[in-house]
């Protein structure tokens, strides 16, 4: 059986890295990842650095040779689908595939099946887009809404995940994507106000709101802080910081305008 | 509102029904996401409970990501999910974003007694949620470390 060469174990667990940093995972995680999957191709010496914009990694062979690559991390999301996967491609690896440094699989066969997990659509954008109605139309109704309101919460939810989603084409940037996000929620919620009769608005805006709110930036800054990773840490924190302050300056400034047009 | 009557019943299975749309939205599938939908009932369910029996907000916000957070450390051991993405998921129904759109309202209202306050309840519910995860990460590091030691 081959052994996998050091520059192919240090471009493998380079892409394993891309994939989970760019999926929304912590840097921990990360460098734990890519220094396992180098120890279970057969090169324990490797250290890792990780930071939410970017990947250091470096393998040694054991004797002389030391091969060092750098990734720029951009266009970050949520999708810890991928995050899952590779986590069990990981876990597999080590159970069947490869055993002390002597793989049953080459190096091919690693990339083809990252990037079948790259590609791979686990769900169909319309039903994703309807699952964002129900999580803003239940949570609606768990901050005291009623039926009608639930309804309206659905058709907001449902609208803003669409518009979000063809808003992601465009390439903006995070922080302008979630102003947009929570001005249109405003903007849905008080259209829908003119031909629903008796509704309160409040309840429906805080459901549309709670489908942006950047949950996983405020865990993952956590998670990174107690690992004791503190420029991932602070990095992350700044960013559920900003997205949070993102969010109320897009309401804000809807709820002005409306307030002035006077509705 | 009474703990353990039909009300409380129905906000778990909204909360339950919110997240299991969100875990759907991040693109997670199979039978997993039914523990997560269930682990964001909970969360809600004792957030409730605690919030009757206490009447105190941040004490049942604690208890409740707490308890939370060792049913997920369970559970994601047990399906094979990473624990980072089943705390993520289970938490989002404490996640402050009523207090944040309050407190905007309350600016543009030009009432910024109700403003700070609703702020200052967004910093200390995620504060205490932070808290409460971090805890229970290091009690399992270290539960985890006494049984490799031993």
């Amino acid at each position: 059986m081959n052994r996998i060469t050091s520059t192919e174990a240090l471009e493998i667990s380079m892409e394993i890295g891309r994939i989970l940093l760019q999926n929304g995972s912590t840097a921990n995680r990360v460098e734990l990842m890519m220094c396992k999957v180098c120890s279970i191709f057969g090169y324990p010496e490797t250290e890792a650095y990780v930071t939410p914009t970017g990947i250091f990694l470096t393998v040694s062979d054991g004797k002389e040779i030391f091969t060092t690559s750098i990734k720029r991390i951009e266009n970050r999301q949520t999708d810890l689908g991928k995050i899952t996967k590779i986590s069990h491609l990981v876990y597999d690896m080590e159970r069947q595939y490869c055993k002390e440094g002597v793989c049953y699989w080459n190096a091919d066969k690693f990339r083809e099946e990252l990037k079948h997990i790259e590609n791979e659509k686990t769900w169909p954008d319309w039903f994703k887009i309807l699952c964002g109605g129900l999580t803003s139309g239940c949570f609606c109704l768990l901050f005291g809404g009623s039926w009608l309101e639930f309804a309206v919460a659905y058709a907001v939810g449902v609208l803003v995940s669409l518009s979000l989603k063809l808003l992601g084409n465009l390439k903006l940037n995070n922080f302008l994507l979630h102003i947009l996000g929570a001005a249109l929620i405003v903007v849905f919620a008080k259209v829908l106000d003119i031909w629903v009769p008796y509704i309160k608005l409040d309840n429906i805006i805080i459901g549309g709101i709670m489908l942006l709110v950047p949950g996983l930036s405020f865990v993952n800054a956590i998670r990174d802080t107690m690992s004791g990773d503190l420029v991932s840490g602070t990095a992350r924190g700044v960013e559920a910081i900003f997205l949070a302050i993102a969010i109320a300056a897009g309401s804000g400034i809807m709820l002005k305008l409306f307030e002035l047009w006077g509705m | 509102m009474r703990p353990f009557d039909h009300l409380t019943l129905m906000q778990f299975c909204w909360a339950a029904l919110s997240i299991l749309g969100f875990s759907i939205r991040v693109n997670l599938k199979g039978w997993k996401i039914l523990l997560i939908a269930i682990g964001g009932g909970l969360t809600w369910a004792f957030y409730l409970i605690f919030l009757y029996f206490s009447k105190s907000l941040l004490f049942s916000v604690f208890c409740s990501v707490f308890l939370v957070c060792t049913y997920s450390e369970i559970m994601a051991r047990l399906s094979k999910i990473p624990v980072s993405v089943f705390v993520t998921c289970v938490i989002i129904p404490l996640v402050p974003g009523s207090n944040l759109y309050y407190a905007m309202q309350a600016y543009i209202a030009g009432d910024s007694v109700v403003a700070s306050q609703n702020l200052y309840k967004v910093l200390l519910i995620s504060g205490t949620i932070a808290l409460a995860i971090a805890v229970v990460s290091s009690i399992t590091n270290l539960i985890f470390r006494m049984k490799n030691r031993f």
